[in-house]
């Protein structure tokens, strides 16, 4: 961090160390938790929102079952417990949404209050920034995905019958992977200055190909291909397949190892898509255009 | 003396304020935002057909290879053609979803940018505002209706059995509803001053009680009983009735409600925003976020 030297009154230029980036991470996510409980009713509306958007599905659900089971979906899957199914592409692909709003929406908000370019004009790297402005959102997302589960549980009553060790190692794997893709998001916000539109549309996409809420075996051939391209589709078939021994696409061990390569190479894509586009908008001049 | 006789005439020169006019220039600017951002058309091209999609793979999957789940969905509903029973659903819950968004942003933007203080200060009633942008919103939404009607005619399938005179009284019924509950959300977005939770919190409310995928019935007693008190659950009743091929008998009780509730709420809006304005002057949180 270029710190002034009060002696010798000149900049100190000494590379950022790893301790300064947490000192940016720090601060911008407690900047993030002073905001967000600065408005009360985000704090209920959090904790009510993501079971308004999961109870149509699981009420969708009862009109094909009968009693707790469904056979239909257990031909598909070899489980019939779809509440359990849909509970943890629920909880997986909220870490998806939040990466990509605590990323990229972020970055709008600031082009809005004006503060972007000063924020950009601190010594503190931008990508790091955008790390931080992700920490919050993950943690609101665990915490409101710990809400999700108990109160599914307490109307639903499903049960995971696997190992829940696996299934969380796999998750380790498919969220480094997504701050590839938030790195990526944030550049096409910077670019069309649009991040509702974005967001959403890639968020929704991801979500629904990836197979959050039915076994991806049933898209048709031109979408089951694309699904089979998107990393998460194996991160969230692993998870499944540990936790509730549903038929898997490929072996577990296979799928992780997919997933681990895919990590490394979306976070190198993703970090050099935006660098190359935070270059072009700084040359461009365009930075905080909305 | 002459200097106050000089105001006094430049004041005569000048126009009268009129409220048509501060409606349509709330429009047209809301219009060139709009086409500002060309990211929305491609967003109305993709989310009618896109968003059903989910509910419909997942009817799907629940159906089972062999429509094993079927039977009980068809003593639900009285059909096996869950694509067009979800569509119609969603095409609905997406105009409430627009006009919310649309709606609670107006104001609330307003507030983020700095500008609503400036514009708030034009001699006309307050709500100017919303109803220009409700012009655009009706525009959009008229627009969304028929690339969607393309795009469920051609991709899905989907064909109106019913009367489509009928079926446009019916979207035109629902209109005071929809538009009355808007003014009164985008009034509490002032109080709330989060737009994304407020949206959540209403859309999601509508999506679970209104059976907007499902038949109502599967839904606890105590639920059913409110989602028969709102009128997006009569908005798609009828509306999945006309398609379904059903005439005006079968949808008369939804379209009588939908008037009382849309009188109801367009009252309400207009009230609420008037409570509003009156709170927020006198505390000076106007431009507060």
């Amino acid at each position: 961090m270029g710190t002034v030297s009060r002696d010798a009154g000149t900049v100190d230029r000494r590379r950022p160390t790893l301790l300064h980036h947490w000192l940016v991470v720090r601060a911008i996510f407690r900047r993030d938790f002073i905001s967000y409980f600065r408005y009360p009713l985000n704090f209920i509306f959090s904790l009510i929102s993501p079971f308004v958007w999961a109870l149509p599905v699981l009420f969708m659900a009862r009109a094909f079952s009968t009693g707790a089971r469904n056979e239909g979906f257990a031909a598909y899957t070899g489980t019939s417990d779809y509440v359990a199914f849909f509970v943890i592409g629920g909880l997986v692909t909220s870490y998806v949404g939040s990466v990509m709003w605590g990323m990229g929406f972020s970055l709008r908000q600031e082009m809005w209050q004006g503060v972007l370019e000063t924020n950009w004009l601190t010594p503190a790297p931008i990508v790091v920034q955008l790390i931080g402005r992700s920490l919050w959102s993950l943690a609101i997302t665990t915490f409101e995905g710990i809400g999700i589960l108990a109160i599914a549980w307490a109307l639903f009553r499903f049960s995971f019958t696997g190992h829940i060790l696996p299934a969380l190692l796999a998750m380790i794997p498919v969220l480094i992977g997504l701050y590839g893709l938030g790195f990526g998001i944030a550049a096409v916000v910077l670019v069309t200055n649009n991040a509702n539109t974005v967001i959403d549309l890639t968020n929704y996409s991801v979500q629904l190909l990836s197979g959050s809420q039915f076994p991806v075996r049933v898209l048709p051939r031109v979408l089951l291909a694309v699904s089979l391209f998107i990393p998460l589709t194996y991160g969230m078939d692993a998870i499944r397949g540990y936790l509730l021994g549903t038929k898997t696409l490929l072996p577990p061990s296979i799928e992780m190892a997919i997933l681990l390569a895919v990590m490394v190479c979306f976070v190198a894509a993703g970090y050099l898509i935006f660098r190359k586009v935070e270059r072009d908008v700084r040359t461009a001049g365009n930075l905080a255009f909305h | 003396m002459a200097t106050i006789r000089a105001a006094a005439l430049r004041s005569r020169a000048l126009p009268r304020p009129s409220l048509a006019a501060a409606i349509w220039a709330a429009a047209w600017r809301e219009l060139k935002i709009f086409i500002r951002y060309p990211a929305w058309f491609i967003a109305m091209l993709i989310w009618p057909s896109l968003f059903p999609l989910g509910y419909i793979f997942t009817s799907r999957a629940l159906a089972g290879p062999s429509g094993e789940g079927l039977a009980r969905y068809v003593s639900f509903t009285g059909t096996t053609d869950y694509v067009s029973y979800i569509l119609t659903g969603t095409v609905i819950w997406m105009w409430l979803n627009t006009m919310l968004w649309n709606f609670g942003n107006t104001l609330r933007t307003e507030q983020q940018r700095g500008t609503l203080e400036a514009n708030w200060l034009a001699p006309v009633p307050k709500w100017f505002l919303l109803a220009g942008n409700l012009l655009v919103d009706a525009a959009q939404w008229l627009l969304f209706l028929v690339v969607g009607g393309v795009e469920f005619y051609f991709l899905y399938g989907l064909r109106v059995h019913g009367s489509p005179l009928l079926l446009s009284l019916v979207l035109l019924a629902s209109l005071p509803s929809i538009y009355g509950l808007g003014l009164i959300f985008a009034s509490l977005v002032l109080w709330a001053k989060d737009i994304q939770k407020a949206v959540d919190a209403v859309r999601g409310t509508m999506m679970v009680f209104c059976g907007m995928t499902y038949p109502i019935a599967v839904l606890p007693a105590w639920m059913q009983s409110i989602s028969h008190w709102l009128p997006l659950t009569h908005s798609i009743r009828a509306t999945r009735a006309v398609v379904a091929g059903q005439g005006w008998t079968a949808v008369s009780g939804d379209m009588a409600f939908l008037l009382v509730s849309g009188f109801l709420l367009s009252a309400g809006g207009l009230i609420t925003f008037r409570a509003t304005e009156r709170t927020i002057q006198r505390r000076g949180s106007l431009g507060e976020y």
